[in-house]
C-alpha cells in the first residue's frame, strides 16, 4: 500500500515539469494579490491560468509608451501659440496674474516673453505646431492635444512623482505598476514594465518614479540602459554556463518556495518569479535591445546610431519592446528645464537643441508604430512634469543673459496619441498670454484616470488594499477625459 | 415682503415630492378591486362584494391622500396649468368614485337594481384612473414620453414624424453638409436645448418657471428675470449657469443630467453673442479660430462625443467552453477574455510564432467567441483563412509576416464586423486587395512590405473612400530642416 502511494507521488512529481511548476507560480501571483485584495490578508495559492489578466471593460489600447520631457518642456514655445503674448513680449506682466503665486525661481514683476519659435498650422487637424518640432508637423492629424494640464508641484521630482504615481510623495506604485500588476504581461520572456532613460542623467524622482510601491516587487519597471549592457549583471558571470546558473536558480527557487509554504509572503513569491524573469531574460532582453539588426530604412527614419546613448535609440526600442508584447514602456529624457540661466538651458537655442535630439524620433515612432498595425493598441503619451511659464525668468531679480522661462503649474500641453484616442483632436485652452486654463481643464488625475480608462480600467475601482485601506494610482480625484476619446 | 416672494414652505414641496410614490397605491388597488370583481371564482358572493368594498375604500382614502400632496407639489408653479387643471379633478373625481363604489358594494349589495349601475360606475372609475395618471405622466416627463421610441413603421402609419436619425456616436447634431447656409438657431442651438434643457423647461413642467421651447418663451426668460441678453453672453443667465462649476448649485444643467459638452456650450455663446437671432445663418455670423473648428467638426459629422464600440460588444453570446481555453493554451496562445463578465475572447500568439495550420485548427472550438486574434509571424497558410472565415464576430485580425496571399483573402470576405486587417510582410498583392474592398465594415487595413502597388492602394482607396491604408512611411527622412545648422536658426 505505501508503496503504491509512493509511486504515485512520484509520478505526479514526475508530471510536473519545471515548466509547470514555475508556471503556476509565477502566474499564480496574480491570483495571489488578487486573493489579498478580496480576503485582505489570507492569501490564495491557487494557481491561475495565465499572468494575462482582465480589464474589468474592453481597453482598446493594450499598451502605453509614456515620453516623459523630465525638466518640463515650454508649451510656450512648442505647442500652445500665443500670439498677444508676443505682443506683449519684454512687458512688465500684469500684477493680478503673479499676485499670492509661488514661483520656483521668479521674484518680484517679472516681464512677459513671447514665443520664441514660429507657429504654423499642420494637417486636417489644423494643429499649431512650432518649427522646432518639424518632423512632428508631418504626424499632426495623429495626435490629441491636452492644452489645459495643470498640476500643483512646482519642483521637478515632486512634480515627476505626481505624474507617474499620483502622488507628489514617495512611497506609492507608479502607473507603469498599476497597469502592468492589472493586465500582466503578455510576452512571458519579457517584464510588463520597462523604463529607458536617455542617459546622462536620471530624473530628479529617481527610481521611484517606476517603482512599485506597495504592490508586489515583481511590478515595479525594470531599467535597460541603452548603451553597453542593457540589464546590468544580466550576462553569466565567468565561469557560470547556463546549466550551472539554471541548477543555482532551481535551487534557490526550492529554497524560497519552501519558505513561501512556511510563511505565506507573497514577496517570496514574487521573489522567485524575478529569479525566473531574469533567467527568461538573459536571452530575451539581449534579442529585444539590440538594435544592431534593424535594417537601414529603420535607422533613417528614426535617426538612431546603434550603440550610442540616445532618445532616438530608445524611441526605436519602445517600439520593438511594445511589439514584443510588454505592457508599458516608461522613456526618460532630460535637459528639457530652460530657466535661460546657460545656453543650453534657453527656450531658444537649448530647447531646439532638445527638439533636434527627439523630433524625429518620436515622429518615426508613431509613423514605425502605426506601419506595424500597433498605433490602434498602443497609447503614446507625451509631456513634462509641469509647463513654464509665460513671463521671463528674472532669477535673484535679475535679467538673465539667456531666453528662460520658470516653472510653471497653471497651465502646460500634453499630446497623446493611438490606441483609444481620438485623433487630431484638442482640447482645453488657455488665455491669451498662455498663463491659465480657461476651458477644458485637466488635470494629472485626469490624465491618469484617461489612460486607465483606454487600457480597459476604471481609475475608480481599480485598488489595492494597503494599511487598512484600499488605494488607487488616482487616490480621491481624477475624472476620465471623455471627449478625446475615440 | 420676503415671506411673500419666498414661495411655498420646505414642508408643503417635502411633501408634494412624495405625490408621485404614492399615486401608484390607488392606482393599484382600484386594478385589483377591477380584477376581483370580473375575475374572482370566490363562490361566497357576500365575502367577494365585501373584499371589493373594503379595497374601494382605502382605495379612496390614498386617492385622496395622493390629491393633497399632488396640490403641494402644484405649489411649485413648474406644472403646465391646463394639464394641471384637469389632473387634479380627474384625480378629486377618482377618489369620488372609488367612495361611492365603496360604499355601493357595502351597502347595496343585495338591490338588484342598483347594483346594476355597479358595473358602468366601475369602468368609469377606471378610465377616469387611466386618463388622470396619463396626463400625471405627462407633467412628469413631457408629453412625448411615451411615443419617443415608438418604431418606425407604426409612426408611419399613425402619421407621426420620423424620430431624427441619431447621430453617429449619438452625436446631438447630424452632419450638415452646408454649414454656412444652416440657420445658427434652427440647426445648432435648438438642438441642444431640446436634447439638454428641454425635459424640465417645457410646455408641461417649467422649473424655475422658464420654457425654452419656443424662441419667444426663451427671451421671456423665467422667474429670476430674462436669461438671455443678446450680445452679452457672459451677463446672461443661460450661459454663465453653463460656465458654472459643475459643483456649483445653480449649474446647469443640473447634477445627474447629462452636461453639455465644451463645443455645445461654445456655440451658444458665439449664438448670444451674435445677437441671439433665430433666423441668422452661420455665415452671417463672424467666426474666430475656436467656433471655426467647431462648425467644421458638425460639417464632418464628427461631432460625436460618445467613443466608437464595434456593434459586436452589445451581442450577448456564450461562454467558450474551459476545457477548450485551457487546451488552447498549452499551445502557448494567450487566450483571454476582452473584459470581465464578457465571453468575447482575445486570442494571441505572441508567445507561439511556430504553431501552424495544424495546431491553429483547434481555435475552431472558440470560433464563436474570438473578438481579436493576433496570429503575426506565426506558420498559419492561406489554407488556415477559411477556418478564421468562421469567425463570425472577428473585429481585428493580425496576420503580419506570415505566407498568407491573395489566394487565402477572398475567404475573409464574409466576416461582417472585421475592422481592422494587419497584412503587413504578407505576400499578398493588389489582386487580393479586391477582396479587402467587399469586406465592408472594415475601416483599416495595414499593407506595409508586401507586394501591394501604389496604384493597387490608390484603387482601393478610390473603390473604400473611407478605409485608412497604411502603405507604410514613404517619406524621405531626414527632412530638408534637418540639415539647417542649429546656430544659424538660433539667432
Amino acid at each position: 500500500m505505501e508503496k503504491i502511494f509512493k509511486e504515485a507521488i512520484e509520478n505526479e512529481a514526475i508530471l510536473a515539469t519545471r515548466r509547470h511548476f514555475l508556471n503556476t507560480l509565477g502566474t499564480g501571483i496574480g491570483s495571489l494579490a488578487l486573493g489579498s485584495a478580496l480576503w485582505n490578508c489570507q492569501t490564495s495559492s491557487k494557481p491561475q491560468n495565465s499572468a494575462f489578466k482582465i480589464p474589468p471593460h474592453f481597453g482598446k489600447a493594450k499598451s502605453v509608451i509614456f515620453l516623459h520631457m523630465a525638466g518640463a518642456p515650454s508649451q510656450l514655445e512648442l505647442f500652445d501659440y500665443k500670439p498677444v503674448l508676443a505682443k506683449f513680449d519684454g512687458k512688465e506682466c500684469p500684477k493680478e496674474l503673479i499676485e499670492g503665486k509661488k514661483f520656483a525661481f521668479i521674484r518680484g514683476i517679472p516681464n512677459l516673453l513671447g514665443p520664441k519659435a514660429k507657429f504654423a498650422q499642420h494637417g486636417k487637424s489644423g494643429h499649431w505646431i512650432s518649427d522646432h518640432m518639424p518632423h512632428l508637423a508631418t504626424q499632426s492629424d495623429k495626435i490629441t492635444f491636452l492644452k489645459g494640464m495643470y498640476t500643483d508641484q512646482f519642483n521637478h521630482a515632486p512634480a515627476q512623482l505626481l505624474m507617474h504615481t499620483g502622488s507628489a510623495r514617495l512611497g506609492r506604485p507608479s502607473l507603469g505598476s498599476w497597469v502592468s500588476y492589472g493586465l500582466g504581461s503578455e510576452n512571458e520572456n519579457l517584464p510588463g514594465f520597462m523604463v529607458l532613460a536617455s542617459g546622462g542623467k536620471n530624473p530628479d524622482a529617481g527610481k521611484s518614479a517606476w517603482g512599485s510601491g506597495f504592490l508586489p516587487s515583481v511590478y515595479q519597471g525594470v531599467q535597460c540602459r541603452s548603451a553597453g549592457e542593457p540589464v546590468l549583471f544580466i550576462q553569466n558571470p565567468e565561469g557560470v554556463n547556463t546549466d550551472i546558473r539554471k541548477a543555482s536558480i532551481d535551487a534557490i527557487n526550492s529554497v524560497n518556495e519552501e519558505t513561501f509554504k512556511e510563511f505565506g509572503d507573497p514577496e517570496t513569491v514574487a521573489r522567485i518569479a524575478q529569479y525566473e524573469m531574469a533567467y527568461k531574460m538573459q536571452s530575451s532582453v539581449p534579442e529585444v535591445m539590440d538594435i544592431s539588426k534593424e535594417p537601414e530604412y529603420i535607422h533613417q527614419l528614426y535617426g538612431t546610431k546603434p550603440g550610442e546613448e540616445a532618445f532616438a535609440n530608445n524611441c526605436l526600442l519602445a517600439r520593438k519592446m511594445v511589439e514584443q508584447g510588454v505592457r508599458f514602456v516608461q522613456l526618460f529624457d532630460w535637459g528639457w528645464d530652460s530657466h535661460g540661466t546657460s545656453k543650453s538651458g534657453s527656450v531658444d537655442y537649448g530647447l531646439h537643441q532638445k527638439c533636434l535630439e527627439t523630433d524625429r524620433a518620436i515622429s518615426a515612432l508613431l509613423i514605425d508604430l502605426e506601419q506595424r498595425g500597433l498605433l490602434d493598441e498602443t497609447l503614446v503619451v507625451w509631456g513634462g512634469e509641469f509647463g513654464r511659464t509665460p513671463m521671463q525668468e528674472n532669477r535673484e531679480g535679475k535679467t538673465l543673459d539667456y531666453f528662460g522661462r520658470d516653472h510653471h503649474t497653471d497651465a502646460f500641453t500634453m499630446w497623446l496619441a493611438g490606441g483609444g484616442i481620438k485623433p487630431g483632436f484638442s482640447f482645453g485652452e488657455t488665455d491669451e498670454l498662455g498663463y491659465a486654463t480657461v476651458n477644458g481643464k485637466t488635470s494629472i488625475y485626469d490624465l491618469q484616470a484617461t489612460i486607465l480608462h483606454c487600457l480597459g480600467f476604471n481609475h475608480e475601482e481599480f485598488t489595492f488594499p494597503f494599511q487598512g485601506r484600499n488605494f488607487r494610482l488616482t487616490d480621491v480625484y481624477g475624472k476620465v477625459i471623455k471627449p478625446i476619446l475615440a | 415682503m420676503i415671506l411673500l416672494d419666498a414661495g411655498p414652505s420646505d414642508w408643503v414641496l417635502f411633501f408634494g415630492h412624495f405625490h408621485p410614490i404614492l399615486v401608484h397605491l390607488p392606482i393599484g388597488m382600484l386594478v385589483l378591486a377591477f380584477i376581483m370583481y370580473f375575475f374572482s371564482k370566490e363562490q361566497n358572493e357576500g365575502l367577494r362584494q365585501k373584499s371589493i368594498s373594503a379595497i374601494f375604500l382605502w382605495a379612496s382614502l390614498f386617492a385622496f391622500i395622493s390629491c393633497a400632496m399632488g396640490w403641494a407639489l402644484s405649489q411649485t408653479g413648474e406644472y403646465d396649468e391646463d394639464t394641471l387643471f384637469f389632473h387634479q379633478w380627474l384625480g378629486i373625481s377618482t377618489g369620488v368614485i372609488s367612495a361611492i363604489l365603496s360604499y355601493m358594494a357595502k351597502f347595496w349589495s343585495d338591490e338588484k337594481t342598483m347594483m346594476k349601475l355597479f358595473k358602468p360606475v366601475l369602468w368609469v372609475s377606471l378610465i377616469l384612473i387611466t386618463i388622470t395618471g396619463h396626463l400625471g405622466g405627462n407633467l412628469t416627463h413631457g408629453s412625448d414620453y411615451l411615443t419617443a421610441y415608438l418604431p418606425q413603421p407604426i409612426r408611419a402609419w399613425v402619421g407621426m414624424e420620423a424620430r431624427a436619425e441619431a447621430a453617429e456616436g449619438g452625436a446631438i447634431i447630424p452632419k450638415i453638409d452646408n454649414i454656412q447656409q444652416a440657420i445658427v438657431y434652427q440647426q445648432l442651438v435648438q438642438p441642444v436645448l431640446k436634447q439638454k434643457c428641454w425635459s424640465c423647461h417645457n410646455a408641461e413642467k417649467q422649473k424655475g418657471k422658464l420654457r425654452m421651447d419656443t424662441p419667444e418663451f426663451l427671451m421671456a426668460g423665467g422667474e429670476d428675470g430674462v436669461i438671455i441678453k443678446a450680445g452679452m453672453p457672459l451677463e446672461s443667465e443661460m450661459i454663465k449657469r453653463l460656465l458654472m462649476d459643475a459643483s456649483e448649485e445653480h449649474h446647469m444643467p443640473p447634477k445627474g443630467k447629462t452636461p453639455m459638452t465644451e463645443d455645445e456650450i461654445a456655440v451658444l455663446q458665439w449664438w448670444v453673442q451674435h445677437g441671439a437671432d433665430f433666423k441668422k445663418k452661420v455665415v452671417a455670423m463672424p467666426a474666430d479660430a475656436k467656433i471655426k473648428t467647431i462648425l467644421a467638426k458638425y460639417a464632418s459629422g464628427t461631432s460625436a462625443t460618445e467613443p466608437y464600440w464595434s456593434p459586436v460588444f452589445k451581442m450577448s453570446i456564450s461562454e467558450a467552453d474551459e476545457d477548450d481555453i485551457a487546451s488552447l493554451r498549452k499551445l502557448g496562445l494567450l487566450v483571454n477574455q476582452a473584459a470581465k463578465d464578457q465571453a468575447f475572447l482575445e486570442v494571441n500568439a505572441v508567445n507561439a510564432h511556430g504553431l501552424s495550420d495544424k495546431e491553429l485548427s483547434e481555435l475552431s472550438s472558440v470560433q464563436d467567441q474570438i473578438v481579436r486574434l493576433k496570429l503575426g509571424q506565426t506558420k498559419l497558410t492561406d489554407n488556415f483563412m477559411s477556418q478564421i472565415s468562421d469567425m463570425p464576430l472577428l473585429i481585428q485580425l493580425d496576420l503580419d509576416h506570415t505566407i498568407v496571399s491573395d489566394k487565402g483573402l477572398s475567404a475573409l470576405e464574409n466576416l461582417k464586423y472585421l475592422e481592422s486587417l494587419n497584412l503587413y510582410g504578407t505576400k499578398v498583392s493588389d489582386a487580393g486587395l479586391m477582396s479587402l474592398a467587399k469586406i465592408k465594415s472594415l475601416q483599416r487595413v495595414y499593407l506595409w512590405q508586401t507586394k501591394v502597388t501604389e496604384a493597387g492602394v490608390a484603387k482601393l482607396k478610390k473603390m473604400r473612400p473611407g478605409l485608412l491604408v497604411d502603405f507604410g512611411f514613404k517619406g524621405k527622412w531626414p527632412l530638408e530642416i534637418d540639415t539647417v545648422k542649429v546656430e544659424e536658426k538660433a539667432k
